[in-house]
């Protein structure tokens, strides 16, 4: 791709994540849209963040739980599954699978509608295609990665509880108040902020992606993956310069 | 009107369009013909402003549409009715709710108003009883005849321009759509059909446009265009010629 078109892209996006955002607050509003989108992503996705987030924590606890007890710290493996999935784990796994499952199913159906002359129609109707399609999967992921991750938290912290006392033997009231010592604004603060940066950058990159799908079958296929790929590496990316950015400004010794 | 003042169109590297005039009234009944690629579907997008010329003047009623924001663009496109190639309906929302989207968009119509214009429409284009099925079940010609009514409830159009309406569908459907299209044409308003099948524009057209190259060759009435020696023009004809033999 030559340096004028990669520009070119750079502008479209930025102009869609502005005005997909700003149409918020600017009529009209697509209540109905966000709310079957916010159905989809939220209430689709929750089977599937459950079982992930379940696996992830009792994973990190029998991981942790085997390695602490070799140096005779057992005790605190409660206080580092909770760090970890709040602050870190918990946000990026859920985002991922909100990559996976929204975010390809975003760009896919957006591809479907260009191809398929839909979003022309649209424009032919005097309908912003910007308003319409793109706000209301910004507004519901903005809204539901958020849940998703508040909800995959505490399964994954169940699962970690189910490890150190079920399978490791430790003591169930005590893992439940070392995570309750974690939950301190810093460490919430961290780990509520992540998901809504995500989100955004998710459904910006899945929308934009879709919204510029040429070429038939091979075109589509194309754009799905390239939504999921550099969505699964902006989280990545983003999630250690949020980290980087929340450690110097939460006041965390490095 | 519509008047095309040397209007050029490319696709990246691929020019379609070459310095192309012509002018169009609204109540003309008008068929763009040629191959595929020559650029036939482009001018119905250049029309209503979905694409912008590379160079040269679209003006629409006086107006230059060439540079226009899309938020100008909003009230010229309510003069026209463009029915896509294969209907383009919202593949999430039924029948009735794809015809009945501008009226909830643009109206404040009752919902009960809403389904009595919605089912006069479908009645119009003679699908009523198709009002509850998703566009996956219909059939094509069921897909162009929606298509059509939503596009009549979108506005009052001045004219409908219409994108291949009856490619892939069956001769008996395909007469369906023509006579459908000449109905609709009857109070004074005109059209604009795009299409590579002759018999069907000769069906519901006065005035023919043959495109080759990415200029006009051909711009006139029906019974010369059927005595046209060009020879690209005559191998479109013997599609007629060999009908009728």
């Amino acid at each position: 791709m030559d340096i004028k078109a990669l520009i070119s892209n750079l502008q479209d996006f930025y102009v869609l994540s502005i005005r997909g955002l700003a149409g918020m607050v600017r009529r009209p509003f697509y209540w109905r849209d966000t709310l079957e989108q916010m159905d989809y992503a939220g209430a689709g996705s929750l089977p599937i963040i459950l079982i992930v987030s379940l696996f992830v924590g009792m994973a990190l606890s029998l991981q942790l739980t085997a390695e602490l007890a070799r140096l005779g710290l057992k005790m605190y493996t409660g206080k580092i599954v909770g760090i970890s999935v709040i602050r870190e784990l918990g946000p990026v796994v859920a985002a991922l699978v909100f990559t996976g499952r929204v975010g390809a199913g975003m760009a896919s159906e957006l591809g479907l509608m260009v191809l398929g002359h839909q979003v022309d129609t649209l424009r032919v109707f005097g309908v912003d295609p910007m308003k319409k399609l793109v706000t209301p999967r910004i507004a519901s992921s903005l809204v539901m990665l958020p849940a998703l991750t508040i909800i995959g938290d505490a399964v994954s912290l169940l699962g970690g509880y189910y490890i150190a006392v079920f399978v490791s033997h430790q003591s169930g009231t005590l893992y439940w108040s070392s995570i309750r010592r974690e939950l301190i604004f810093e460490n919430v603060f961290a780990g509520a902020l992540k998901p809504f940066i995500f989100g955004y950058l998710i459904a910006c990159i899945c929308c934009y992606t879709g919204l510029s799908t040429r070429g038939g079958a091979r075109g589509l296929r194309r754009s799905t993956t390239r939504a999921v790929v550099t969505s699964i590496v902006m989280i990545i990316v983003a999630d250690f310069v949020l980290t980087r950015i929340l450690l110097y400004v939460l006041g965390f010794s490095i | 009107m519509i008047l095309f003042d040397k209007v050029s169109f490319s696709y990246g590297s691929l020019r379609v369009l070459r310095d192309v005039s012509f002018s169009i009234g609204f109540n003309e009944r008008v068929a763009i013909l040629g191959g595929s690629g020559e650029g036939k579907t482009t001018i119905l997008r250049l029309i209503v402003g979905l694409v912008k010329p590379d160079s040269g003047r679209i003006i629409i009623d006086g107006e230059d549409i060439s540079e226009k924001s899309e938020d100008d663009l909003r009230p010229l496109r309510m003069k026209f009715s463009l029915v896509f190639q294969e209907g383009a309906l919202f593949d999430s929302l039924s029948v009735k709710e794809n015809v009945a989207f501008c009226l909830r968009e643009y109206t404040k119509m009752s919902e009960e108003e809403i389904d009595l214009k919605v089912r006069d429409l479908l009645r119009i284009v003679g699908v009523e009883h198709a009002a509850d099925f998703m566009p996956e079940e219909l059939s094509g010609g069921m897909h162009r005849r929606v298509s059509i009514a939503r596009s009549l409830a979108a506005c009052e159009p001045r004219m409908f321009l219409y994108d291949e309406p009856t490619s892939g569908l069956d001769p008996v459907n395909a007469d369906t759509i023509c006579r459908l299209i000449l109905e609709l044409s009857r109070r004074d308003r005109g059209f604009i059909v795009v299409t590579h099948k002759v018999s069907d524009a000769l069906k519901v057209s006065q005035r023919f446009i043959f495109l080759k190259g990415g200029t006009i060759i051909f711009d006139g009435a029906g019974d010369e265009f059927l005595r046209a020696v060009d020879p690209d023009i005559a191998l479109f004809l013997n599609e007629v010629r060999l009908g009728t033999s």
